[in-house]
């Protein structure tokens, strides 16, 4: 098909649209940030010939709410709330990562029952946004009103049920607080094994009904083919990573690579594909809850007795001091890898990070957009920016 | 071809799904079981010869990543006891912005603040989730509490807990006793 | 009703007509209002929830409770749009919609206008469909709705040449365009769907998925994708205007369902009940059986819209009508419907546009 501009096989997205070809009279779509389908408050401009996007522009930053500055007024003890809502979709891997980093900087050690329990409560939550991710993806392509309203239902019914696990444990089936540095701060409840293993029931059985109403249903397969193909080496140039860098047939995965908490003790499965496409992603997705439901079984019967927490409760808010010193620590979230990096020596004499960085995973997965989006027509485009999984609170912090 | 059958086969489980009984629950006037732990609003508490629990140390009000509490603190008679001590003149927790994160629980030397288990219902205007000290121990025979409280969560997170060592058994024995006494008067559920 | 019958000639015709055009049209207008219950119900349930359940028993008075919450809002025309055509799209939605009622037998007697080229009427109006999507696109000068417009116009187009060819397939069966005479036929001689064995399920699947296409129905909703266009062609569009395009919607898959089954299942044919009975159930069954296809399946994109259309389902009607003529000509040449000549076209005496019914 004849385009008014010609899209080059790598696309460089700083080249301002004017020299491109000046007299090439593309209409500029905003696709949000009001938008029922953008995931968040995020904002692609597109310059479409026709239905063709010639090039995509993403503003990010309408959700910035400048948590990173705030850290540095809050003390250590404080900021696990406050970082809880980053990537507010899978609030365990958020606390799990500044409590690693806040671990590493003070020097604690975490008992081997936290870790378990640390393992089992992130593989859940890791069921969990996969759940969601696969609700909204199906409603981005089927409408809100019809096909994509009923796979959204059923994946939140099951996903509502690993919520109440976790009600169980911590009490708030959101935004928990229940990392601590050290440990956890809630423990897990006698019967809770039996409960989880009744709802891993229920998922696993769940699974291959999704499967049938979306990647076993040609209309999807063939929405989801060959759309929004990332290379692997453009997806490492970026520094993406997660399910988008192993759909792109890179195994890597820090669960198994890095391994943290209790993965050492077990084997995790990397899931690959190929291809790279959306329907790579979604299939490489559907095989991690697969996953993960495995592993929690695995662990769910053999948590080792002792401490949920290594280090002194927190008692008073300046607990925590750190004169000097930085940390990294990152771990597999269902995003990528998310990381957190923490310079102590801050405010109130040391009880405050000097600085705190977050690594969000889906930052660099929606930097690809540019790259990935120009030659698609402004229905994949929808259909792309749903299979990075991007959430916004992360990629804005 | 391949889209008729596969069409068929999501037909099939769609149709599969609505004749599985629904999972929702008609709210308000069918409510879900809450888990034991589950938090939700807060409550002052008296201890069990009715004197108040909170001393006025303002730790809760120090430890709130949202800074909703504000504690004015006083040092006055006991009515109960007669010895001088501390005590919160005023206590204000502002719902609107708390983040239920637990800490100002964690926190208390007193068990004085615990949270309530049930739902919180909505209210019509800012000041009506901005939490009075009457409200709130108002909250401690209205409302039933939830499992959490400062002496039971230190037990839990103690790192000497489950360790083979009896004086650090005896410890949190003493910890979970402590805990319980205050439950006799004053709280439902 | 037998006072009117008595009136003859031109006059009569038009009572007739009125009369039961009004009948007809406040009888859709209450099923199409109903029907947003049935609905919400249905995809309730196939979502592990129920529907509405508060307002009137069993949520029966929702409908009203929509129709009231739309008629108390304020319709907004944007400043820059065009106003006179923005104005007038959602009322020719409905008109275009409901006239096609016109010609539907919903039994023997109950019949709005039978004339003689009913399935031409249809088609007709079914094509003039496309324009007020298109001018409602056009008009709100919304780069969305526009793009929803545009994606409307190509789809409305291109699947009228399904549409048409699978509705000439029970013409060419039946020899006749008048839908009171394809009911005959059927009732005659078996039901299209199942009678010739292939070509009638076959022309049914088509005329179905063409319906859906030009209803802008899922599978082939682009535009009014909601979920990339926010709400397509209706994005500006508010209170009763916005009211009329989504009953103008659910009145023409109403009126689609109807259609199918005069057309392939056999319209009022049916032992033991009266023919208004099977007709209603007829309707309400395929119309049930849209809404199940609507809350199950993902929608196309627009390229693979097309790219059904001209590549499997025109071949495939142009096959199916050939099919048809094969079998008209060779296998059952013999077969007429009642009261028709038989056809060569030279003998079919000129008849007017209004006439009488034959009992």
């Amino acid at each position: 098909m004849a385009l008014a501009v010609e899209i080059p096989d790598r696309v460089d997205p700083y080249l301002d649209i004017d020299e491109y070809e000046p007299e090439a009279d593309l209409m500029v779509l905003n696709l949000g940030p009001q938008h029922p389908s953008t995931h968040g408050v995020f904002h692609v401009k597109l310059f479409l010939d026709g239905e063709i996007i010639i090039k995509a522009v993403p503003y990010a930053g309408y959700l910035h709410r400048g948590v990173e500055k705030l850290c540095e007024k809050l003390m250590f003890t404080q900021i696990t709330p406050i970082v809880d809502k980053n990537d507010y979709v899978s609030p365990m891997m958020n606390e799990q990562a500044i409590n690693m980093a806040f671990e590493a900087l003070l020097g604690v050690e975490v008992p081997r029952r936290a870790r378990y329990v640390r393992t089992i409560e992130a593989e859940l939550q890791r069921i969990a946004s996969h759940l969601l991710w696969l609700g909204t993806f199906g409603m981005d392509l089927g409408g809100a009103l019809g096909g994509g309203a009923t796979i959204f239902m059923h994946c939140f019914r099951e996903r509502e049920s690993i919520l109440d696990l976790f009600e169980e444990v911590t009490g708030c089936r959101f935004h928990y607080n229940t990392h601590t540095i050290g440990g956890n701060r809630h423990d897990i409840t006698p019967g809770w094994a039996d409960h989880v293993k009744q709802a891993l029931d229920v998922i696993d059985q769940r699974i291959p009904e999704y499967e049938s109403l979306m990647t076993g249903n040609r209309i999807f397969v063939e929405r989801t083919r060959g759309v929004g193909v990332l290379k692997a080496e453009l997806a490492m140039e970026l520094g993406i990573t997660g399910p988008m860098l192993r759909a792109a047939g890179v195994s890597h995965d820090l669960r198994r690579h890095a391994p943290y908490h209790a993965y050492d003790e077990i084997k995790v499965k990397v899931q690959t594909e190929k291809a790279g496409d959306s329907l790579a992603r979604t299939l490489v997705r559907i095989r991690e809850m697969s996953e993960s439901s495995r592993i929690v079984r695995e662990l769910i019967d053999n948590v080792p007795e002792g401490p949920i927490c290594g280090h002194k409760p927190i008692k008073i808010a300046t607990q925590e001091r750190a004169q000097s010193g930085q940390a990294y620590a990152c771990l597999e979230s269902p995003r990528g890898e998310l990381g957190t990096y923490v310079i102590g020596g801050g405010a109130n004499k040391g009880a405050s990070p000097y600085r705190l960085k977050i690594r969000p995973p889906s930052l660099h997965a929606v930097s690809c957009l540019p790259y990935v989006l120009p030659g698609h027509t402004v229905s994949d485009a929808v259909t792309i920016l749903g299979s990075t999984d991007p959430i916004i609170g992360e990629v804005d912090r | 071809m391949g889209y008729f059958l596969d069409s068929l086969r999501s037909l099939g489980t769609s149709m599969r799904n609505a004749f599985r009984p629904p999972t929702t629950v008609q709210f308000p006037k069918e409510k879900r079981e809450r888990a034991e732990r589950y938090r939700s609003s807060f409550a002052l508490l008296h201890d069990s010869e009715g004197d108040e629990l909170c001393v006025g140390c303002l730790q809760c009000a120090r430890i709130c990543p949202s800074q909703v509490i504000t504690v004015i603190a006083e040092k006055k008679e006991s009515p109960v006891t007669g010895k001088r001590r501390g005590y919160a003149k005023d206590f204000v927790l502002d719902l609107n912005a708390c983040i239920v994160c637990e800490l100002c629980v964690q926190v208390c030397p007193t068990d004085a603040i615990v949270m309530t288990r049930v739902a919180e219902t909505p209210g019509y205007s800012r000041e009506a989730l901005c939490l009075t000290m009457d409200r709130l121990y108002e909250n401690e025979t209205e409302k039933p509490a939830t499992w959490a409280t400062a002496s039971l969560l230190m037990a839990m997170q103690d790192p000497k807990r489950g360790q083979p060592d009896a004086k650090a058994a005896k410890k949190a024995a003493r910890a979970e006793a402590k805990a319980d006494k205050p439950t006799t008067e004053g709280r439902t559920g | 009703m037998k006072a009117l019958a008595g009136i003859s000639g031109f006059g009569g015709a038009l009572l007739h007509g009125a009369v039961y055009g009004i009948l007809i049209v406040t009888v859709l207008m209450t099923v199409t209002a109903w029907s947003i219950w049935f609905e919400r119900k249905f995809s309730g349930r196939m979502q592990s929830r129920l529907g509405p359940t508060l307002v009137g028993p069993a949520g029966l008075l929702q409908p009203l409770a929509d129709a009231l919450k739309l008629l108390q809002k304020e319709s907004i025309v944007p400043a820059s749009a065009d106003k006179a055509l923005f104005r007038l799209a959602p009322p020719l939605t409905v008109l275009f919609a409901l006239g096609t009622a016109a010609v539907i037998p919903f039994s023997p007697k109950v019949i709005a206008a039978d004339l003689d080229v009913g399935v031409l009427y249809l088609l007709a109006l079914s094509g003039l469909m496309v324009f007020p999507v298109w001018i409602a696109g056009w008009a709100s000068n919304n780069k969305y709705s526009l793009l929803g417009g545009m994606r409307a116009v190509a789809q409305g187009i291109s699947y009228e040449v399904p549409l048409v060819l699978a509705a000439m397939v029970p013409v060419v069966l039946s020899g006749s365009m008048k839908l009171s005479e394809i009911v005959r036929f059927q009732r005659h001689h078996g039901w299209f769907i199942a009678w010739p064995p292939g070509p009638g399920l076959l022309a049914f699947v088509l005329f179905f998925m063409a319906s859906l296409a030009e209803a802008n129905r899922i599978p082939f909703d682009i535009p009014e994708a909601e979920s990339e266009l926010v709400a397509g062609v209706t994005t500006e569009y508010t209170g009763m205007e916005f009211g009329l395009f989504y009953l103008s919607e659910y009145l023409h898959t109403l009126i689609v369902s109807a259609v199918a089954a005069a057309l392939f299942f056999g319209g009022w044919d049916g032992p033991f009940a009266p023919g208004l009975f099977w007709m209603v159930l007829k309707t309400l069954l395929l119309f049930g059986s849209i809404f199940w296809i609507r809350w199950t399946l993902l929608r196309f994109r627009s390229d693979q819209l097309m790219v059904i259309c001209w590549k499997y389902l025109v071949p495939g009607g142009l096959v199916l009508v050939m099919a048809a003529a094969v079998w008209v000509q060779f296998i059952t040449p013999n077969q007429t419907a009642t009261g028709m000549a038989p056809a060569a076209p030279s003998a079919v005496p000129a008849q007017p546009l209004f006439h009488e019914e034959v009992p």
